[in-house]
């Protein structure tokens, strides 16, 4: 009998994936192209889920995740997955560092933690909290917050390191950028989930994936009823536990000769490492002979069936919902001075609300304005970006923020728009300015300022003094960045809770020059 | 045009103090009288063309870049902006000077600035990335601090110390070829004002009197040669532009190693009062050059 390629396809393209990601991720010299970014991120569960209301390809994916799930249980798990995959990277170091070969033996489902975390889940959505569910639950944004929090800086800086011997080489192709360390926001969040998960993984294989992680439990109720299931054919098998040391989702009883495709992340493992070639995918929607042919499922009372498909639907309720519930949400509430949310959010409290905390925005901003807030936005948008003035301001031609985001938070908006979109609203204070303080010249932030709404007028003798037209004025942050004024500037940007579209520049053609001659 | 004794004797020092003008500027200005400063001013030439002749007005590209030198030159590429908006110098002007100095034996041509925008997206948008590379020069980033070098400034009033660009300190050749532009908060950049684009720290400059600043720097270390793109000057809303309607066509290019000779025609260009943009009387306070242009041997030269 040939050998089955499933494994090493799987394998073939979770390398893909996470290589991908990785490369999204920690991309610090805008590199990897936005497309290729987006999608590696829209075709995550969650990400599809929340856009469902705003895109048809969000559904599409959607569908195809839930279907392909249907049919051969958990597939996404070991394939799509990114937080799989790391805990996959992280059990292979392992194993890699401390070669002793250890297996783990079968255990017993986590009913209570994975449906109570569910259900966790599903209460917080529905009470209100959606935006802290969303973020902090989601596999995919749990990886992001890693990659892009804990793993990104980590590269720069050794990029930067690298930077002064390959000079030296007279290699030109590194250069210096500057090393994103990380704010608390992301840093609490991402090294508190990097910390659990890998502690799980050493402990027990996928076990969160198997308990904490909702996702996994989402699917594995519809794995639990998948078309074709993972079977020992018992006929073949000789009972030398290879496939039980091979399998890390602890799902597989050679006891009963039954593999557990709730809790199976279809890795595959098990088929490549029979010899008797026992393990394979076989139709399970036959109906049930007596006596019970070689099953997969450990069979549930049907109440609980009914329950956990409850809870399934919950789920999915308020997302489809979330577009309509946004407006009724009350107002957020932030600190002393709210953030600006980036452009094509179109609101803050629709950002905070839709914003999963990825970092996929963080990562590929090219200005490095986006920046995990800590509590800016208050707890529920602990590490969502915004538009951090002191460290650079948005580029006027720019909109990749837009194009990376997966689920809708940032809209894409074409560059016309984006050109006017207005986060906040420059505000000048001629007190604190050089030009009124010191009388000397500067106007850094009218030189910056991309629409000329920070524009100059006469003062005094022969001095410019900055001035704001607010209509033309999108919150860019230039004038701000570039104000040389400490410690508070002569000009900050007060972000617009609702974002609104500037006024076009108009410019009247200029003159003509009279003479074709020298003018000296 | 016949060439007298006396011309041709004249312009042969000028073009002697130009060159010498890199590494031995301050040797020159300490010891020997100053001689006539020499401005090429050229109109009506593609902007390739203008480069070229103006270059062979000074004695060809021979007469600054010598086999085995390295070269640096420094552009105006502040912003991100494509080149039709003249928010840079245009990628014509720097990829056929870099080419030049290839020819002309260069062991090296760096082209760098210290940009408002963010630098790659400056390199690419402007042209000048793309221009610079495919002539055999090299893009460096300007904003990496670890490449800067604190220096004193010993004619300087307020600026008496700067982080500056190593590759300014280090280069045999230094070529600074700004472009014409508004300005809203000095009113005109030209060859000085460029070379803020060196230094690490520009707030100190803004906090500390702008033109002052400008003018002191200035005294530092005068380029090899300035090379002024005035061929589409920008007008107004300056120095970034607003859109392609802020241009006005010169089509003129300007050359010369003294910077506030330079800085003063240009000035007139845009119909500016040289003596109201305060860092260029300054400048030639501290000695950096002359606003006197009857005291210039100025070379106009029409191409069509």
């Amino acid at each position: 009998m040939r050998r089955s390629p499933l494994k090493p396809v799987r394998l073939a393209i979770a390398v893909v994936v996470l290589a991908g990601f990785t490369a999204a991720l920690l991309d610090f010299r805008g590199l990897v192209p936005a497309r290729v970014a987006h999608w590696l991120a829209a075709v995550q569960f969650t990400p599809s889920l929340l856009a469902l209301g705003s895109s048809l390809a969000a559904g599409l994916v959607l569908l195809v995740i839930l279907g392909v799930t249907l049919a051969f249980g958990r597939v996404y798990c070991s394939t799509v997955c990114p937080l799989g995959l790391l805990q996959d990277g992280i059990a292979r170091l392992a194993a890699w560092l401390r070669p002793r070969r250890r297996s783990l033996p079968p255990a017993k489902p986590s009913h209570w933690l994975r449906y109570g975390m569910l259900v966790a889940c599903v209460l917080t959505i529905a009470g209100g909290a959606a935006s802290i569910a969303y973020a902090h639950a989601d596999p995919y944004s749990i990886f992001g917050r890693i990659f892009s929090g804990i793993f990104r800086p980590l590269v720069v800086a050794a990029n930067n390191g690298l930077v002064a011997p390959a000079q030296g080489l007279g290699q030109q192709w590194l250069y210096r950028v500057t090393t994103p360390w990380p704010g608390l926001g992301v840093l609490l969040p991402a090294g508190l989930a990097l910390m659990v998960v890998a502690v799980l993984v050493l402990w027990r294989g996928r076990l969160y994936c198997n308990t904490l992680c909702p996702v996994g439990t989402v699917l594995g109720l519809l794995a639990r009823h998948a078309a074709f299931r993972l079977t020992i054919d018992q006929s073949v098998c000789s009972k030398c536990t290879e496939c039980l040391r091979s399998c890390k989702a602890q799902c597989l009883d050679l006891r009963t000769s039954r593999i557990d495709a709730s809790r199976c992340v279809a890795c595959y493992n098990c088929i490549a490492a029979c010899a008797d070639h026992g393990i394979a995918y076989r139709f399970a929607w036959t109906r049930p002979k007596a006596p019970q042919p070689a099953t997969s499922v450990v069979a549930l009372e049907p109440d609980r069936q009914r329950r956990a498909l409850l809870a399934g639907a919950l789920l999915l309720a308020p997302a489809v919902t979330l577009r309509a519930a946004e407006s009724a949400l009350p107002a957020l509430v932030v600190g002393p001075r709210p953030p600006a949310s980036p452009p094509g959010s179109l609101n803050v409290r629709r950002f905070v609300d839709r914003c999963t905390a990825c970092q996929l925005c963080v990562s590929t901003c090219p200005t490095q304005v986006l920046q995990p807030a800590f509590l800016e936005y208050g707890f529920e948008g602990l590490a969502k970006p915004h538009l951090d003035f002191n460290r650079a301001f948005c580029n006027y031609d720019c909109r990749r923020c837009g194009e990376v985001c997966p689920n809708g938070a940032i809209t894409l908006l074409s560059l016309a728009e984006k050109r006017l979109s207005s986060v906040g609203v420059a505000k000048f204070d001629q007190k604190r300015c050089i030009v009124d303080k010191d009388g000397t010249d500067c106007a850094a932030c009218s030189e910056h300022c991309p629409t000329k709404a920070v524009f100059t007028v006469p003062f005094r003798t022969n001095l410019r003094l900055p001035k704001v037209n607010e209509e033309l004025c999108i919150g860019c942050g230039a004038c701000e960045y570039a104000c040389p004024v400490r410690p508070v500037r002569a000009i900050t940007v007060a972000a617009r809770a609702e974002h609104a579209f500037a006024r076009e520049p108009y410019d009247p053609p200029v003159a003509k020059p009279t003479t074709g001659d020298f003018a000296f | 045009m016949k060439t007298s004794r006396r011309d041709f004797l004249k312009s042969g020092l000028a073009v002697a103090a130009t060159v010498s003008a890199g590494q031995f500027s301050r040797l020159l200005a300490a010891d020997t009288p100053a001689a006539q400063p020499l401005l090429i001013a050229v109109r009506d030439g593609s902007r390739t063309a203008m480069l070229e002749r103006a270059l062979a007005e000074l004695g060809g590209i021979g007469k600054f870049v010598r086999p085995g030198q390295t070269v640096l030159i420094k552009p105006n590429i502040g912003w991100d902006v494509p080149p039709e908006r003249a928010g840079n110098t245009h990628p014509e002007v720097v990829g056929r000077l870099v080419a030049l100095c290839r020819e002309a034996g260069a062991k090296s041509v760096s082209v760098f600035d210290h940009t408002c925008d963010q630098w790659q997206r400056c390199y690419a948008t402007s042209g000048i990335g793309p221009a610079v590379t495919a002539a055999g020069g090299v893009m460096v980033n300007g904003d990496d601090r670890a490449m800067y070098r604190r220096v004193d400034i010993p004619r300087g009033v307020k600026l008496r110390e700067a982080e500056v660009h190593s590759l300014v300190l280090d280069s045999d050749v230094y070529f600074n070829v700004p472009v014409l532009k508004h300005h809203s908060g000095s009113s005109m950049t030209a060859a000085m004002k460029n070379l803020m684009g060196v230094v690490w720290d520009r707030r100190f400059y803004h906090s500390n009197d702008l033109h002052q600043c400008i003018a002191d720097f200035a005294t530092f270390k005068a380029p090899t040669l300035n090379i002024l793109d005035a061929y589409h000057p920008m007008v107004r809303n300056g120095p970034r532009g607003r859109s392609e309607t802020d241009v006005v066509e010169l089509r003129s290019l300007l050359a010369s190693a003294d910077m506030v000779a330079l800085d003063t025609a240009a000035a007139r260009m845009l119909g500016q009062d040289p003596a109201a943009i305060r860092h260029i009387p300054l400048a030639a306070e501290l000695k950096v050059g002359t606003m006197d242009l009857d005291a210039v041997e100025i070379r106009r030269i029409k191409l069509a």
